[in-house]
């Protein structure tokens, strides 16, 4: 589904990716974790095509086709979500008023027809309710107000209205609570198929408890330098990346 | 519906003069006034639509008794020049909701003096190519508790100017008065100006008085945003702009209107 | 608590007087009332001017006569005669002053009272000073010390005669004489004032200092200030004022001018304290003053200005930010009591890329006085990424009293941001409340909470600067809470 090869990008001429291959195929739900400023959020931000980062080498390719020649919106009209670790705030734009735009735009890059009303009220109301999403919430502005949970179930939430092919979960997890945490990773747990794969990006452990990942990355200075499976996430937990990175610096 | 359909579906005011003695339920419509007085008896209750579609000059005046209540909407279509003075007894409440599409000029000057007057003022300017709009708005706190509130953005693309005036006046025996003022305002091109001035004027202490004022540009991260939810370019900047203005005019307390207010400015912001 | 209470405390407070208010019997050296091209001759003559000078001055005098007093403002000025000022007033010199000895002993009394340190207390306080009394410049503390680094300063008088280059290239190159009717005046009558020049990439060693004083009666005083921080210099500069209590009012314009090159940075600190009047209002100086600085690439000023003293201030201390990546600020505690009045606040104008400039305006109104905050922010249209912020806040204490805020924005770049924010507030009964219960009586209460509110301002002076600042809002508050 997503095959990234010797990926290097750079924000304001300084590399922060330095060749990072990855392969993502469909079922799978892989981790990537990684000490701060290790370049996770940046690979995520250049995935989906944020312009304040420069590809300066290697490709990307989703469902056959490369990334970089396509636009921000192509790319989420195709099936990529990137959940924010920040999500934006956006005032005087009702949630309801968002969404609608987005699905009804994916559905006519899809050759599809418009939902009506009636659809997508229906749509929104089966969807709020993976992530216990208080329906009041969708009268309100895009995040305007929201609380730190809020936002991030409402990141979870368009991911259901949306049912992209990748899912690219950026720090989810930070800054919830237990309870909120639990219900943000069933609900990511819900979504998962075997048509569809889930990229988790993540400090802790206890994410996954939940989303149980097929791969975990270590990501360290713009490359990926170890890969494992969900015990890797219990040993860094324990130990730190300590081990892992001392045997990378020279 | 559209905002002529609308206006076409109430009733029209043709007097210069009216007074309002009972709270009549449908707003009243008034096009292209001259001149206008309104009295609104204690108690009663009027909403009423305004429309500037020619370029003329425009002289209204409101007086609202004890515990009158008057919402308004006022639409500038046309680079009208419209004065409005609004005196307000002991408790009345007046709300106004204005619209400057292009190129016009408003001055409003509320008068609150009775006790628990509440004035709330909601205005949008958008403007593209040469267009300058002028919104003056003063409101005179004269008496003792009363509240105002005045909100104002703008929106400034092409070679155009929106300039916003605005005045807080409270006087020496008008205690625990609450006034807010804002204005806020986006640029959208490289030749747009945005001059504002919010000001205040307080002879009493016990008073809430706040206000500011930004101008700024779009929202980057959120355009970002938007297009990862997979809207166009385009489309984000509109939601945004859409966004910006809409709000207010959602408080217009119309519904019909609203929404045709809304796709009134859409239109007008898809030409800045 | 009890407001019969306060206002015993407040009343009994308002009784004190200004502390400066004394005056110094030395010898002085007047010319005749009123203004001529003659007298504008007298003055450039008895200051032994070079003939490009007295040419400068007559130009600027010439335009000043088609000028009109401006009246924008929000202050009630009385009409002023401007045919029945002094223009000239200079303590007598007995000789040609060659050291510290030599000075008045009068005048050197005079300068101890004000609290200045002239000799030794100035070498551990660091502080290089100029004072000016009435219209010439005393003595100027620590010249070789600063003359070593290449620095030069002295009265503005002296540099016209041994830097006119410097002199010539700078003077008006800010303010020029065609800016405002006040600043034309100064541009003719200038008696004097101080200059600084800090050569390239040197860092002034110790902070700079002049301090005004009126002293005789009936004259007026117009201190012209130079300031040139030329490229990757820096100076931190101070400024304090005094003037004996009169009935009369006093009128004071002074042009502060600041040449901020390259990679500069100039801090220019303002204690403002001129005879604010007395209680019913009667007398107090006329403070109507323009400074402004130009700041090119990456130059950096700030002015820090706490005013309590003058019955009317008008001033507005500003920067042109013209280079790219220059930056402005504007730190203010304008404090009015009585019947004073001011308008002041600051204009950051915007014309390099990615310049920024950030405003905290703190005005605290008591009696029966207006204080007023003016500002502007422009920003032009090559302005690419200029940033604002601006607080702007109010306090009122009484209720007869005036806190009035008139920022514009004017912004024609779309790449601009800009936040202007105001608040007005009192200090509450729950606050006073809170520090009678900790055992504060009223009056220090109030002196902490205005103190506490002018913080962030307070903050940005030097030390000792610091402490006089405070001491000055507490006494210029006594009186006011009722």
């Amino acid at each position: 589904m997503l095959k990234v090869t010797n990926l290097h990008a750079s924000v304001d001429g300084k590399e922060i990716l330095r060749g990072i291959n990855l392969e993502v195929k469909a079922g799978e739900v892989h981790a990537i974790m990684g000490p701060n400023g290790s370049g996770k959020s940046t690979l995520a931000s250049v995935l989906a095509g944020n312009e304040k980062f420069t590809v300066t080498e290697g490709s990307m390719e989703f469902l056959g086709e490369e990334l970089q020649a396509l636009s921000i919106e192509d790319r989420a009209r195709m099936g990529l979500f990137l959940g924010f670790q920040y999500p934006v705030e956006i005032p005087g734009v009702t949630m309801a008023n968002f969404m609608k735009l987005a699905v009804n735009e994916q559905r006519k890059f899809r050759g599809e027809e418009p939902l009506s009303a009636g659809e997508f009220l229906k749509l929104m109301r089966e969807k709020a309710k993976i992530v216990e999403l208080d329906s009041k919430l969708t009268a309100r502005a895009v995040n305007e107000g929201f609380s730190g949970g809020e936002k991030k179930k409402n990141e979870i939430f368009q991911m259901a209205m949306l049912d992209p092919k990748l899912a690219i979960l950026d720090e989810t997890d930070s800054g919830l609570d237990i309870d909120a945490l639990r219900i943000v990773a069933t609900g990511v747990t819900k979504l998962h198929t075997e048509e569809n794969a889930t990229v988790v990006i993540t400090h802790y452990q206890r994410l996954l408890d939940y989303i149980v990942p097929d791969f975990v990355h270590v990501l360290y200075q713009g490359r990926i330098i170890y890969t494992g499976d969900k015990s890797l996430a219990l040993k860094l937990e324990k130990e730190g990346y300590d081990w892992l990175i001392n045997d990378y610096k020279e | 519906m559209s905002v002529n359909d609308y206006i076409a579906s109430l009733q029209r005011v043709e007097r210069t003069t009216l007074r309002v003695e009972e709270s009549v339920a449908e707003p009243q419509v008034v096009l292209n006034p001259a001149s206008l007085a309104v009295e609104v008896a204690a108690g009663a209750k009027l909403r009423m639509v305004v429309v500037h579609d020619d370029p003329t000059t425009a002289d209204l005046r409101f007086t609202l008794a004890e515990g009158a209540q008057v919402e308004m909407v006022e639409l500038f279509r046309a680079e009208a020049f419209a004065e409005m003075q609004v005196e307000q007894a002991a408790s009345s409440r007046f709300k106004l909701t204005t619209v400057e599409l292009g190129a016009a000029r408003a001055a409003y000057t509320i008068n609150l003096n009775g006790a628990f007057a509440e004035s709330e003022v909601n205005g949008v300017l958008t403007v593209g190519d040469k267009e300058h709009a002028v919104m003056h708005l003063r409101t005179n706190h004269n008496v003792a508790d009363c509240h105002s509130s005045s909100v104002v953005r703008g929106l400034a693309g092409g070679e155009a100017v929106g300039e916003f005036r605005g005045m807080v006046y409270v006087s020496p025996d008008a205690q625990r008065t609450d006034a807010y003022q804002q204005n806020r305002n986006m640029l959208l091109s490289e030749t747009a100006r945005i001059d504002t001035l919010p000001q205040l004027e307080i002879y009493a202490d016990d008073v809430k008085c706040s206000h500011g004022a930004t101008v700024g540009q779009m929202d980057q991260e959120a355009l970002y945003y938007m297009r990862q939810r997979g809207l166009s370019e385009a489309q984000a900047r509109r939601v945004q702009l859409a966004g910006f203005v809409g709000d207010l005019v959602m408080q217009c307390g119309c519904e019909e209107l609203c929404a045709a207010l809304l796709a009134a400015l859409e239109h007008k912001l898809e030409r800045i | 608590m009890a407001k019969e209470n306060e206002k015993d405390i407040l009343e009994g407070l308002a009784d004190r007087e200004y502390q400066y208010g004394f005056t110094t019997d030395i010898e002085t050296e007047f010319i005749q009332r009123g203004l001529s091209e003659e007298v504008i001759r007298t003055i450039s003559a008895k200051k032994g001017e070079p003939e490009w000078m007295l040419e400068q001055r007559l130009k600027a005098y010439r335009h000043w006569l088609t000028m009109k007093v401006p009246t924008w403002a929000h202050l009630d000025i009385p009409e002023i005669d401007f045919q029945d000022i002094i223009y000239y007033a200079a303590p007598k010199p007995k000789k040609k002053l060659g050291s510290m000895d030599e000075v008045d002993p009068e005048l050197k009394r005079t300068f101890d009272k004000l609290g200045i340190p002239l000799e030794e207390q100035m070498a551990l306080a660091g502080v290089a000073v100029d004072a000016v009394m009435d219209s010439v410049s005393v003595k100027t503390t620590f010249r070789e010390t600063l003359a070593e680094k290449g620095i030069i300063f002295c009265s503005i008088s002296e540099a016209i005669k041994e830097h006119p280059e410097l002199v010539k290239k700078y003077l008006g190159s800010v303010v020029p004489h065609t800016d405002n009717f006040y600043a034309a005046l100064n541009a003719a009558v200038f008696s004097d004032g101080s200059f600084c020049y800090i050569p390239k990439g040197v860092r002034c060693p110790m902070e700079l200092s002049t301090y005004f004083r009126i002293n005789a009666a009936g004259t007026g005083q117009f201190e012209r200030t130079l300031i040139v921080a030329d490229e990757g210099a820096y100076v931190s500069y101070l400024e304090g004022c005094t003037a004996p209590q009169r009935d009369e009012n006093q009128l004071h314009a002074a042009v502060v001018e600041i040449v901020v090159e390259r990679d500069a940075e100039v801090k220019y600190s303002t204690v403002q304290n001129w005879y604010p009047g007395d209680k019913e209002g009667k007398g107090g100086v006329y403070n109507f003053v323009t400074k402004r600085g130009l700041c090119r690439e990456n130059a950096r000023l700030s002015w820090t200005q706490v005013e309590t003293g003058s019955a009317i201030t008008w001033k507005y201390p500003s920067c042109v930010l013209l280079g790219d990546n220059a930056v402005g600020e504007f730190y203010s505690v304008a404090m009015t009591n009585n019947f004073q009045q001011a308008d002041t606040g600051t204009k950051m104008i915007h014309i390099g890329r990615n310049t920024r400039s950030r405003i905290v305006s703190k005005g605290i109104s008591a009696g029966k006085s207006q204080n007023a905050y003016r500002g502007l922010v422009r920003v032009a249209k090559g302005a690419e990424n200029a940033r604002n912020y601006s607080q702007c806040d109010s306090l009122l204490i009484g209720d007869k009293c005036g806190a009035h805020t008139f920022p514009e924005i004017d912004c024609r770049n779309r790449t601009a941001i800009l936040e202007h924010e105001a608040t007005t507030s009192k200090i509450s009964d729950d606050q006073l409340f809170y520090c009678n219960q900790r055992g504060l009586s009223t009056e220090d209460a109030v002196g902490v909470i205005v103190n506490g509110y002018a913080r962030e301002v307070l903050a940005k002076l030097p030390m000792e600067f610091a402490v006089e600042a405070q001491k000055l809002l507490a006494l210029n508050l006594e009186g006011s809470v009722g």
